[in-house]
């Protein structure tokens, strides 16, 4: 598990979610980059059904990753994070009346999987009850797992597929007591992908094929 | 690097429902030493295996019904292991000709934030203790014996205080739903023990809670 930077790719003007997919992945290709399979990452809500003294519920997120294919992840917006094996879905399904899966605002990420040198960079499109809500983009540099230490470096890569369209530096590294220089860690990847889906979830659906 | 094996579903709740059998005794401080040497004679060979254990409990108080339990394990002799989460149903009941109490069983092994997410989820710990001893292996079935503390003070595993002058002994064995054959094992290893030991069906149910 190297440093991993996920962000959104806008839709190209005038094409489809698609096409714009297929975009990137040509400008891969002409890199040099090797598709490696594909990937999937997908987020559940669930809602607490006790009234906690008439605070706001806290939504808990249960994500999972391909890339760790036996894990499940447990993740408060904002809170504590939980690292579990897949018996935690399991787990789920017996406090079903205390926590109710919102099963329409599931979300999925889906897409191919590339590899380049010591880059793995994934491109999915986003969907939420079946209609495609957005691009994602996830690069990961797999040698290093402390973000001060290889930003500047994968900000360049992505610069050189993604043009305009490169992030600032994740706010989940800067947002850390020990800063930049603490070690990375799925859940890092994780929170990513949620703050992403939520922001996705928000937007109104784009239009099929019309931008 | 190669991408790792992806199924074209993803793997989601609802996988195999695990029962648990389970059967217990104790035996008095003195009788200890016997229980080990048959143990060691009867159980698969390894090496002997003690374990410093400390559990918390867990309560998830709904709106009605009985509140939620789970039971959270870390090993105090191995710090760095990951923690043991574990939800146990109600214990079957109907057929009384089985010897063995079973019971649904979830076993999720989970990171280090384990106790302040349940936190974060509303559960609220009901009590903890600290459980030390010798665990055993025959085929598929888990022999512990142990000795059960009390925390003095909340947090503090080093000062506990033992709950009694006996040693807990639990024969358990973990089978998918359907499968019986582990509780006639069971049946005939705890017939094994005797008189060393006397290993029933005991129901948490008929305790006080």
């Amino acid at each position: 598990m190297g440093v991993t930077c996920v962000c959104q790719v806008p839709v190209a003007e005038g094409k489809s979610v698609q096409q714009s997919v297929d975009i990137v992945h040509k400008k891969l290709e002409q890199l040099g980059a090797v598709k490696q399979g594909s990937f999937w990452v997908d987020c559940e809500t669930y809602h607490p059904t006790g009234n906690v003294s008439g605070q706001p519920s806290k939504l808990l997120y249960v994500m999972h990753n391909s890339e760790t294919p036996l894990s499940c992840m447990g993740l408060f917006e904002g809170g504590p994070c939980l690292i579990a094996d897949a018996n935690f879905d399991v787990l789920m399904v017996k406090l079903k009346s205390h926590f109710q899966n919102a099963k329409a605002h599931k979300v999925e990420c889906r897409g191919s999987r590339y590899r380049y040198c010591d880059f793995l960079i994934k491109v999915g499109t986003v969907t939420m009850s079946s209609s495609a809500r957005g691009i994602s983009v996830e690069v990961e540099y797999c040698p290093c797992v402390v973000p001060g230490e290889c930003w500047n470096l994968t900000k360049e890569f992505m610069q050189s597929f993604l043009g305009p369209s490169v992030p600032e530096l994740p706010s989940v590294f800067a947002a850390k007591p020990e800063g930049l220089f603490a070690p990375s860690d799925c859940v890092d990847t994780m929170t990513q992908y949620l703050e992403l889906f939520n922001k996705l979830r928000k937007m109104q659906m784009p239009g099929s094929n019309v931008r | 690097m190669e991408a790792p094996p992806v199924t074209s579903m993803p793997v989601t709740g609802g996988a195999v429902n695990m029962m648990e059998y389970l059967l217990q005794g104790s035996v008095l401080d003195q009788a200890l030493e016997s229980l080990l040497h048959r143990l060691r004679g009867l159980c698969d060979n390894m090496d002997p295996e003690t374990f410093t254990d400390h559990e918390l409990v867990y309560l998830l108080k709904g709106q009605q019904g009985n509140p939620f339990i789970l039971r959270a394990r870390r090993s105090l002799s191995h710090p760095t292991s990951p923690w043991h989460l574990r939800y146990l149903g109600q214990p079957e009941v109907g057929d009384k000709s089985r010897h063995a109490l079973v019971r649904n069983c979830v076993d999720v092994a989970a990171s280090h934030s384990l106790p302040e997410f349940l936190n974060e989820m509303g559960f609220r710990m009901d009590h903890e203790f600290t459980a030390n001893g010798h665990i055993f292996r025959k085929g598929v079935m888990k022999i512990v014996v142990s000795k059960l503390s009390r925390i003095l003070v909340p947090g503090n595993t080093e000062n506990t205080e033992r709950l009694s002058l006996s040693y807990l002994v639990e024969l358990s064995g973990l089978a998918p739903a359907g499968q019986d054959t582990v509780s006639e094992d069971m049946r005939s290893f705890a017939e094994q023990l005797k008189p060393l030991v006397h290993l029933e069906k005991i129901d948490p149910s008929k305790q006080r809670h």
